[in-house]
């Protein structure tokens, strides 16, 4: 689906045409471009084009769904739920919250599909009226927490900037100090008597001494006043409990330091010559030489040569013996015997 | 290498007695399984014996070399190598009436070409056989895996070729006094050809072998290598020489005794070995061909709709189709 539903249905101008056209969705989910409705205000009658049903101009919303239908439930059903906001604490059992719920869950359908709306609308009315004070209650408790929220988003963002303060603080704190010491190099070496360079030289070792100091000062400044988050009782400020305390890091226990030792190969055989000397000892006369595209992959004659001079080598002392498991077992069979016997 | 291999530690043995007795122990124990209430003379005509064992694995060797030779695309000779040390290799451990050679056969090729990176699609390789091609590519597959399991797992198997190449480029490089060893080209591809007949790939070490393939063209060329031999490979360990010596002769007296066996005396063991196998693994009798419909049957009672479902008719026309095999 490119864009959103492209055509406006009443002056059909499609996203091509007009990329800046918008779908503005009404109160019974039909769409219509921005254009569009103006000019249906415009001209004073308030009536979708599909439909037929009285609109108004506040009606009107941006749709943010694809499909308009879907823009249609959300706005109904947030209109809905800030009357039927009852929580789970409010009923006694589970069956009766999931009936609670169930029974908004057909409301909203029934607006959205326009099924029986008047009795939907009686239901509604009489829901209101029944239970005003408990919604009222509800409301009240879903500020307080919105506002708590608020108020740890806001402590999160001072402590921020109070941390880019204290950085731009100690910078120029630097730059201070740092010509304020030039400074006396240069007023030393005007007024004193003593040896220029003796004069640079303190003054070096001076320099490297207060760099020294500096990053424990700052250490010491310690960054931005942290809030405490906890009353001289031990009792934690603020209602939200995130604090999760982490357990410590498992001690890695001191194991060996690894030590390489260089792997010793059992030829069995005469040892063949090492992979370096090879080329020395003329044996890559005798071998196909690599050519471009092997050699760029990193092959060299070398490898294939040493391999065939390992392999040749490797067994001619060979002395057959058995490995073979039935040989194995009829020998084992054999050795039991010779010690019964 | 092969000094680590697991070909040197699990699949070699001492001497053709040590490979004859294992070989012995598996028809034994497949005659006494079947043949339970028969007296020795019964056996002595019903089952194979060992030598009959051994001509018609030999027999079939030379089927799996012809098979390869033919087989399209060109395969290499180490594959042909591996195929051959899977065969021996499964038949010294169970009795040729246990498992029909023949696809045994088919699938240690398969097995080869998988191991040593020789890609061949299942299309491609039942392309070169004849006959029935899925049926083939059926037994294949359900072969497999028993073949791997004869074979411990252990499928690397170490060739003589590469030593070869190896020894021809030191001799090259360090005897050249020998001029042109090229010359031996043609000897040593025969001779080693011959060996993977014997045992000797079973005793032998593979380097050991191709320095055999090396002194035998040479002297029926009637050249001498042994300088070669004692004074720069063997240079130091002098002993190990008279070892060597040894074994490059037992492998040169083991190819001369290979003999091709002859047609008749080939069918007529064939002709016995029909009698005499075991028809749960020959996908050609009748109780074969039950026990899959039979596993066909269970399937479908546990599994609903998880494997393809065949009905019993297309389990039997399947089945029925499955009529010839011989036709490799």
């Amino acid at each position: 689906m490119d864009g959103n539903d492209q055509t406006c249905p009443k002056c059909k101008t499609t996203k091509y045409r007009n990329p800046a056209m918008i779908l503005m969705v009404n109160a019974c989910g039909h769409a219509l471009c921005e254009s569009c409705v103006e000019l249906l205000f415009a001209k004073g009658s308030g009536a979708c084009p599909e439909c037929k049903c009285a609109l108004r101009r506040q009606n009107f919303r941006i749709q943010l769904f694809e499909d308009p239908a879907v823009d249609k439930e959300v706005d109904i059903r947030k209109r809905i739920l800030k009357e039927f906001n009852k929580r789970q604490e409010d009923f006694s059992t589970l069956r009766e919250y999931n009936d609670y719920l169930e029974e908004v869950e057909n409301i909203i359908f029934n607006l959205v599909f326009d099924v029986d709306s008047t009795n939907t609308n009686k239901m509604i009315d009489n829901y209101k009226k029944e239970n005003k004070d408990i919604t009222m209650k509800n409301r009240n408790r879903q500020s307080q927490e919105e506002i708590e929220l608020e108020e740890l988003l806001e402590a999160e963002k001072a402590q921020q900037s109070e941390k880019a303060n204290s950085y731009v603080n100690a910078e120029l704190e630097e730059k201070k100090q740092k010509h304020k010491a030039r400074e006396k190099l240069i007023d030393e070496l005007m007024f004193s008597d003593a040896d220029a360079k003796s004069i640079v030289a303190s003054h070096v070792q001076a320099t490297a001494a207060l760099a020294k100091e500096q990053p424990k000062a700052a250490a010491q400044a310690g960054g931005p006043v942290v809030k405490s988050s906890k009353f001289s009782s031990g009792i934690q400020i603020g209602l939200r409990q995130n604090t999760s305390s982490f357990l410590p890091i498992p001690k890695q226990q001191d194991l060996p330091l690894f030590h390489y030792s260089a792997p010793v190969f059992d030829y069995n055989g005469p040892s063949p010559p090492a992979i370096e000397v090879l080329g020395k000892l003329k044996y890559f006369a005798n071998i196909r030489a690599a050519n471009a595209t092997e050699r760029a992959g990193g092959y060299t004659e070398a490898l294939s040569c040493c391999r065939a001079l390992q392999e040749a080598m490797g067994g001619l002392f060979y002395i057959p013996q058995s490995g073979h498991k039935t040989a194995v077992a009829a020998s084992a069979e054999e050795t039991d015997d010779m010690e019964t016997a | 290498m092969f000094a680590t291999s697991t070909q040197r530690s699990f699949w070699m043995f001492k001497d053709e007695n040590d490979v004859s007795n294992a070989r012995l122990s598996a028809n034994i124990k497949y005659i006494s399984s079947r043949g339970r209430n028969m007296t020795a003379e019964e056996r002595e005509l019903q089952f194979l014996n060992v030598t009959e064992e051994k001509i018609l694995i030999m027999s079939y060797e030379y089927q799996l070399r012809d098979f390869c030779r033919k087989f399209l695309p060109p395969m290499p000779r180490y594959v042909i190598g591996t195929a051959l040390h899977y065969l021996k290799r499964f038949y010294v451990n169970n009795s040729v009436m246990d498992y029909p050679p023949k696809e045994i056969l088919v699938t240690c090729v398969y097995l080869a070409c998988k191991v040593e990176e020789f890609n061949v699609s299942m299309d491609q390789f039942v392309g070169n056989l004849k006959g029935d091609r899925e049926k083939a590519a059926s037994i294949i597959l359900n072969n497999e895996l028993l073949l791997m399991q004869q074979l411990d797992y252990q499928l690397t198997v170490h060739n003589p070729f590469r030593p070869l190449e190896g020894l021809m480029i030191d001799m090259k490089t360090r005897f050249p006094t020998f001029s042109d060893p090229e010359r031996l080209r043609s000897g040593i591809d025969e001779f080693l050809e011959q060996v993977f007949y014997t045992d000797a790939i079973l005793i032998y070490s593979p380097s050991q072998i191709s320095l055999a393939a090396i002194i035998h063209s040479a002297s029926t060329s009637k050249e001498n290598v042994d300088e070669y031999i004692t004074k720069i490979l063997f240079s130091e360990d002098q002993k190990r020489l008279l070892n060597l010596i040894e074994a490059v002769k037992k492998i040169r007296v083991m190819v001369r005794n290979v003999q091709t066996p002859h047609r008749d005396v080939i069918k007529a063991l064939e002709k016995k070995l029909q009698l005499c196998c075991n028809t749960d693994n020959n996908s050609e009798s009748p109780a074969f061909k039950k026990r899959m419909k039979q596993s066909f049957d269970d399937e479908e009672s546990f599994e609903d709709g998880q494997y393809p479902s065949a009905d019993s008719d297309q389990v039997r026309s399947m089945l029925m189709g499955m009529s010839e095999m011989g036709k490799i």
